[in-house]
């Protein structure tokens, strides 16, 4: 059922500042086909959507193309997001970051298929250097900064990067197992240090 | 609880930053509706990775803002899903009816031009018929809860859209803001698949610089949609480089 939520008190952790219930209203509002809210919905997140499309493909044109992709399915779809399932940023990111890594992926199969060569993943190193550049808000950056080499690393190839976590031990070296447990500990540490964070 | 299920929980972390890919994604996925805790779970990391997400932002060019609120005239938005005529299993299966029964032309790029007016057009209640199907394949797959909107940039301008059901295995797809194709040619729709290329049919006429939808139907994930400039009447094969083409979900 999608009850707009505007006062309701959100169920997901990390409540963002500055997104949150205003967003779920305007999400509740652009599902009745409103398009000045859709408007103010794109003014808050075509940043953090095409910033995320960038991370993962790099390339600008698809990037561009990814982030039209993602708000015009943010439309589309506007009456399926459930307030009592997350925050609105973290349902339209969640779009975003999955229909990046579903492009790179495709794009990769696609490669395989006509080349019969395995996809080149790329090295770590730049994906960091773009990540440290750009993380540019100082609480993620902190907690980031509080997480183990490996666990910070694994979820910035992860999230960043778009590889898969099998594909992250092949570029790290590491067992799968090491892999999975990393990237769940790390993002769970950075949950809780979110939520006391100022 | 299992070895194999505690197994499965520490995957949370690796599908809230969608690091899960094949039958490991859709195990997980399966488990994920069983295991309450596990979905707390991943809600709660989602936020979390969402987080990184924002602190990535980077403003996109202006065109795309202009774009996205052009386009969103066009796109037919989902009814909520708690009035959705559409659940569980009950029209799927009224849908799998209508597949079986013969549809050779519903298929067809040409009678998947599924605007009203081609319906009064059309002057057999045979060929009506066959209309109306089409029409409510093409409405079907825009109002599967697994649609996505895939966009492709057409190296001779314009844009193609296509809405892709991995479920459905079909596809719907439209352009906008083609050029006109010089005389004596078209513009051909292909799925591409490693068996090779199919064709779909020919993109119809523009009417206010956007087609009218056509239909792709046995579209696999990983396959691609591509358009090619052909002669009028079209090839069995492409004969020219795509002037876009989609990937797919794999």
């Amino acid at each position: 059922m999608n009850t707009p939520s505007v006062g309701q008190q959100p169920h997901g952790r990390g409540h963002s500042e500055g997104h949150g219930h205003d967003l779920a209203g305007l999400l509740a509002q652009v599902a009745c086909g409103d398009h000045a809210a859709f408007e103010a919905v794109y003014d808050q997140l075509a940043g953090p959507v095409y910033g995320v499309a960038r991370k993962v493909l790099r390339d600008p044109a698809q990037s561009e193309e990814v982030a039209q992709e993602v708000l015009l399915e943010v439309w589309r779809s506007a009456s399926r997001f459930d307030p009592a399932r997350g925050s609105a940023a973290a349902w339209v990111m969640t779009i975003a970051h999955r229909r990046a890594v579903d492009r790179v992926r495709a794009e990769n199969a696609a490669t395989a298929r006509e080349q019969k060569v395995a996809p080149d993943i790329g090295t770590s190193e730049d994906v960091f250097e773009l990540v440290d550049m750009e993380l540019d808000r100082q609480r993620v950056r902190r907690c980031m900064g509080r997480l183990s080499g490996l666990q910070g690393e694994a979820i910035k190839l992860a999230y960043y990067g778009g590889y898969s976590y099998p594909e992250v031990a092949g570029l790290l070296g590491l067992p799968l197992g090491t892999v999975k447990t990393r990237i769940r500990d790390g993002l769970i540490r950075m949950r809780d240090c979110m939520e006391v964070a100022p | 609880m299992s070895v194999q299920s505690h197994d499965l929980h520490l995957l949370t972390g690796a599908y809230a930053v969608d690091a899960l890919a094949g039958d490991e994604l859709d195990e997980f996925e399966r488990h994920l509706d069983h295991c309450p805790s596990c979905a707390e779970e991943v809600r709660g990391l989602r936020e979390t990775a969402a987080r990184l997400g924002l602190a990535a932002a980077i403003a996109p060019p202006p065109w795309v803002r202009d774009q996205v609120l052009d386009a969103v005239n066009r796109v037919r938005q989902l009814p909520p899903s708690g009035v959705r005529l559409i659940s569980a299993d009950g029209p799927r299966r009224r849908r799998r009816l209508i597949r079986r029964l013969p549809r050779p032309i519903a298929v067809t790029a040409m009678a998947a031009a599924i605007v009203a007016l081609a319906v009064l057009q059309v002057g057999t209640r045979h060929q009506l018929q066959q209309a109306q199907s089409a029409n409510q394949n093409v409405a079907s797959v825009l109002s599967a809860s697994d649609a996505q909107i895939q966009l492709g940039s057409s190296a001779v301008g314009g844009t193609v859209t296509a809405v892709v059901s991995r479920h459905d295995r079909e596809a719907v797809i439209t352009a906008a803001g083609l050029p006109a194709p010089s005389d004596a040619k078209v513009y051909q729709l292909w799925v591409i698949s490693p068996a090779g290329a199919r064709s779909v049919g020919l993109l119809p006429g523009s009417s206010a610089g956007a087609t009218s939808p056509v239909l792709a139907a046995d579209v696999q994930p990983g396959d691609q949609l591509a358009v090619t400039i052909e002669p009028a009447g079209g090839t069995k094969q492409p004969t020219t480089v795509p002037i876009v083409e989609i990937h797919t979900r794999p």
